[in-house]
């Protein structure tokens, strides 16, 4: 293992996020088994008080999960030099076999970490603990996706070596290479394009009518998901090409870097903010028909909506500013 | 009204020094009374104040209030029903050293982020009501006993609570005190409010202030009393 501050903060934190999720899946199974808000039983009402303290651990805990993949991302951008052949943190998490996996396992785990803290803020909106059934399972859902990347991420971190020749950006997000990868970068620009920014504004129109109608929170939802996936095939696709402006260039982490104004930070924060409030949202719709939840519930929704369409509009903004700001042009499309 | 269902409250549970102090209690309170709870020392009269006055949370069973059941509500909504519903005469008084009379009396509304001029106001209007306008410039630790209770009475009453509980308020007082103390809460109860008073003192639960007494021992009701 290499040991550099940012790998010694992960991995000590992913440990102790692990150790507390088992805790805390310990008592979600007891919770599970044994809540029942009309008993007034001793047992019953140690796990009212123990609630509070289990929420808020786990409240931080999640807070971590999702800062963490952005301390991954920048880790493996930052190692680079390190490693032969590397550019950015597309060769560093190629280094060994668990580079990638780690990576799949923080995105999961950070947008269901940012899901679980928006349950748990409306659950503590409502006088009865009304979403503590749905957020204590979401917990043990949450729980093994975590233990597998902190294992995964121990596994990579143990197993980098610094005289490993890896691969470059520019092999794997070739457009002419096997993998998802590649396939990403040879979509074709104008139906990548189209796709991209109709799902957009198919989100925006969406939102819009759900803030004013409240009705359509799972269209939301479900698009805000969509964006998501689309936002990343465009990223890799086209939009990156007007960033690098090289027609073959299509690394999503090489934009994470100085001589990109670090523009990868924004994007991603908006892709991953959009995609967390998106599934918030809709994890409300489906949950939060709760009485006591009724007068906070319409507000919170709408926030999570409005969120989901600032991140993917601002997305979409910065993307159209930097086609429009750059003399690149894709010529043909 | 105030509801008790089997309640019960351990201290040190699991502890060597377990100690459970209410047992199993279950009472119901009629709003707009004063109500006496009365006992030796040790018998639970304090803790079960406490109970009531959500202070601290039962071990087991539950508390209602106007058919609420309060006991079980989270920690952020059990402030605001403390703040609106109760007003707190503690034993000790626990008024702040080094503040005026009105200083102490203005601390509960703080936290609702009401205007200082109306604050002020209130404080000000209750002083008087109690015969301390003069004194509200005066630091609590320079006011003789009775002056400073008078102080606690006003600081409970600030926030307008519905429900006023006392911890053996006439501990510290002679009789003549004692008997003040017993003629505000003659005029409290006027009012309308509940009036709770923890008290071995005959002065008080013998007073006609009082429509009943609830007997306590070792934290069980030995006599749930009835109106007078």
């Amino acid at each position: 293992m290499i040991l550099h501050p940012p790998i010694v903060a992960l991995v000590v934190g992913s440990l102790l996020v692990s150790f507390l999720l088992v805790l805390a899946s310990w008592y979600a199974i007891r919770i599970l088994r044994h809540w029942d808000l009309a008993s007034g039983s001793e047992l019953q009402l140690g796990l009212e008080r123990r609630t509070y303290l289990v929420s808020t651990v786990m409240g931080y805990a999640c807070a971590f999960q999702v800062v963490s993949l952005f301390l991954f991302i920048y880790t493996a951008d930052d190692l680079a030099p390190l490693f032969v052949g590397a550019m950015c943190a597309v060769g560093t998490l190629f280094v060994n076999p668990f580079g990638y996996p780690t990576l799949l396992l923080k995105v999961v785990g950070a947008v269901m970490a940012g899901a679980w803290l928006i349950v748990n803020h409306a659950d503590n909106c409502g006088r009865d603990y009304p979403l503590i059934r749905q957020k204590y399972a979401f917990l043990l859902v949450l729980t093994p996706v975590v233990l597998g990347e902190t294992a995964t991420q121990g596994a990579y971190f143990a197993g980098l070596k610094a005289d490993v020749i890896t691969s470059c950006c520019g092999s794997l997000f070739s457009s002419r290479g096997p993998g998802v990868a590649s396939e990403l970068a040879s979509l074709p620009i104008l139906p990548a394009k189209v796709a991209f920014y109709g799902v957009v504004a198919a989100l925006l129109t969406a939102g819009a009518w759900f803030c004013r109608r409240a009705t359509g929170g799972y269209l939301v939802a479900g698009l805000s998901l969509l964006a998501f996936a689309t936002s990343i095939a465009a990223l890799i696709s086209f939009i990156s090409l007007y960033i690098y402006e090289l027609p073959t260039h299509h690394c999503p982490f090489c934009i994470l870097q100085r001589e990109y104004n670090f523009i990868g930070y924004p994007l991603y924060g908006m892709l991953f903010g959009g995609a967390i409030a998106g599934l918030g949202l809709g994890l409300l719709c489906r949950w939060g028909g709760t009485v006591s939840l009724r007068s906070v519930m319409p507000s919170l929704k709408r926030r999570l909506a409005l969120g989901a369409m600032m991140c993917f509009g601002v997305y979409a903004a910065i993307s159209i500013y930097v086609m429009l700001a750059t003399p690149f042009r894709l010529g043909g499309y | 009204m105030i509801e008790l269902r089997d309640v019960t409250k351990v201290f040190n549970a699991g502890q060597p020094n377990e100690f459970t102090a209410v047992r199993g209690v279950s009472l119901v309170l009629n709003g707009h009374g004063a109500t006496a709870l009365t006992g030796p020392s040790g018998s639970g009269k304090t803790t079960l104040l406490s109970l009531i006055g959500c202070m601290a949370r039962p071990t087991s069973g539950r508390i209602a209030i106007q058919g609420e059941v309060i006991s079980n509500l989270p920690e952020r909504f059990l402030t605001e029903v403390r703040r609106r519903t109760f007003g707190f005469i503690f034993q000790q008084l626990n008024l702040i050293r080094g503040l005026t009379a009105r200083e102490n009396v203005m601390l509960p509304v703080y936290p609702t982020g009401a205007p200082l001029r109306q604050i002020r106001g209130e404080a000000d209007r209750l002083l008087e009501r109690l015969g301390l306008a003069k004194k509200a410039d005066v630091r609590v630790e320079w006011l003789s006993g009775g002056e400073a209770q008078r102080v606690a009475i006003a600081r409970a009453l600030i926030n307008n609570p519905s429900v006023v509980v006392a911890d053996e308020p006439t501990a510290h007082l002679d009789t003549a005190l004692s008997l003040d103390f017993m003629e505000i809460m003659r005029g409290l109860r006027g009012e309308g409010r509940t009036l709770l008073i923890a008290s071995h003192d005959p002065l008080v639960y013998e007073s006609d202030v009082v429509d009943r007494v609830v007997s306590l021992r070792d934290g069980c009701v030995v006599d749930p009393g009835g109106p007078r």
